[in-house]
């Protein structure tokens, strides 16, 4: 197959990607797409089967995957999908509409509306960006005090995005976190994200740890995978302390490099795999 | 290897040949975090875009 790798920078995954598709024998087309340009109004023949979509922008992962489409290419994941987990407040209204559990999740535009909305939910809240990742600018509020605090900083960003207050449920998960990978279908490999922090992301400190998930955390998974669309996804759970999991975000250019390294399950390979077997069915 | 100078501080880096456009690299002597753009067959450097707020997985 002609496959192709829209991307902006080089991350591990990508190299891992671009390696394992020629490994399998398949002709690899790179496309760099900050120095792409992409015909938006017209065909244009590209003689690709599919293309994986790993622009780190999400804007360059939008643009060039609705471009990329538009010139009839099959992208992974696809311009909705893509759409659809990169804005968090999307994502947690798909999920909750396909009947996902998630954190009760509330949007306000100004202070007094944050407040109330913190205030149905209980203390403590989580307040994110719609979009972005590694765990930036995400905030625990304890008490009203300290919200108030989080809104001020947020309404003076000059990004109107932060202009939209996200504010969620605290989810008192054991020290942990959980990383699954949804492909098509199936949940090959996951892993936790342990921390001190409350905040496990590994791009701030967490140690990942490989994870043996129950058929019914993965049932949970594909539920999740299948609501955003399928593909290619990395699944975040939190499990409380009822032990109650809930979905807590999709990832749609998901990265797995701490994964490859503590579990030694070859997740390239299997992207590629199963994405040309998707493709055949 | 291939020879390519760094655009910050003028010295020399050593970029293996089989790197891609928009790989990443840092300076060790000069700590310059640099992106390779290849022109027409030909390496060069330029300073790595900062991290915006719609990066992410
Ligand atoms: N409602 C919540 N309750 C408790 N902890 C949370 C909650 N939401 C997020 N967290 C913690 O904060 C971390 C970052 O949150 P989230 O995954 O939403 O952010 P992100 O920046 O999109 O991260 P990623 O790099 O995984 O895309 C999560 O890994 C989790 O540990
Ligand atoms: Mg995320
Ligand atoms: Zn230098």
């Amino acid at each position: 197959m002609r496959i192709g790798l829209a991307y902006d920078l080089i991350r591990w995954e990508e190299k891992a990607l671009a390696y394992t598709i020629k490994d399998l024998g398949h002709t690899l087309e790179l496309i760099h797409v900050p120095e792409s340009v992409f015909y938006l109004t017209e065909p244009t023949i590209r003689g690709l089967d599919v293309t994986f979509e790993r622009c780190v922008s999400f804007y360059r992962a939008l643009a060039s995957s609705l471009t990329l489409e538009a010139q009839g290419v099959f992208v992974v994941n696809t311009f909705d999908v893509i759409r659809n987990c990169g804005d968090k407040m999307l994502t947690t209204a798909v999920l909750a509409k396909k009947g996902v559990p998630v954190p009760r999740t509330m949007i306000a535009f100004d202070k007094v509306r944050a407040l109330e909305a913190a205030k149905t939910i209980g203390y403590p809240v989580v307040v994110k960006p719609i979009y972005g990742s590694w765990g930036r600018m995400i905030a625990k509020a304890d008490d009203e005090s300290s919200l108030l605090d989080i809104l001020d900083f947020r309404e003076n960003m000059p990004s109107p995005h932060f202009q939209i207050h996200y504010i969620q449920e605290f989810i008192r998960k054991p020290g942990r976190d959980i990383r699954a990978y949804y492909l098509w279908g199936e949940v090959p490999v996951a892993i936790y994200r342990v921390s001190r922090n409350w905040k496990t992301n590994t791009a701030l400190g967490a140690r990942a740890e490989p994870a043996n998930l129950d058929e019914s955390t993965k049932e949970l998974v594909i539920k999740a995978g299948e609501a955003m669309g399928s593909g290619v996804l990395g699944v975040d759970l939190m499990e409380d302390e009822d032990g109650r999991i809930v979905v807590s975000e999709v990832n749609a250019v998901v990265e797995f490099k701490n994964t490859v390294r503590v579990t030694g399950y070859d997740l390239p390979r299997k992207i590629v795999s199963s994405t040309v077997e998707a493709l055949k069915a | 290897m291939v020879k390519v100078t760094c655009p910050i501080c003028g010295g020399k880096l050593d970029i293996p040949e089989d790197s891609l456009p928009g790989e990443l690299f840092e300076h060790e002597d000069c700590g310059a975090h640099l992106e390779l753009v290849i022109n027409e067959g030909r390496f060069e450097l330029k300073l790595a875009e900062e991290i915006a707020e719609d990066w992410g997985q």
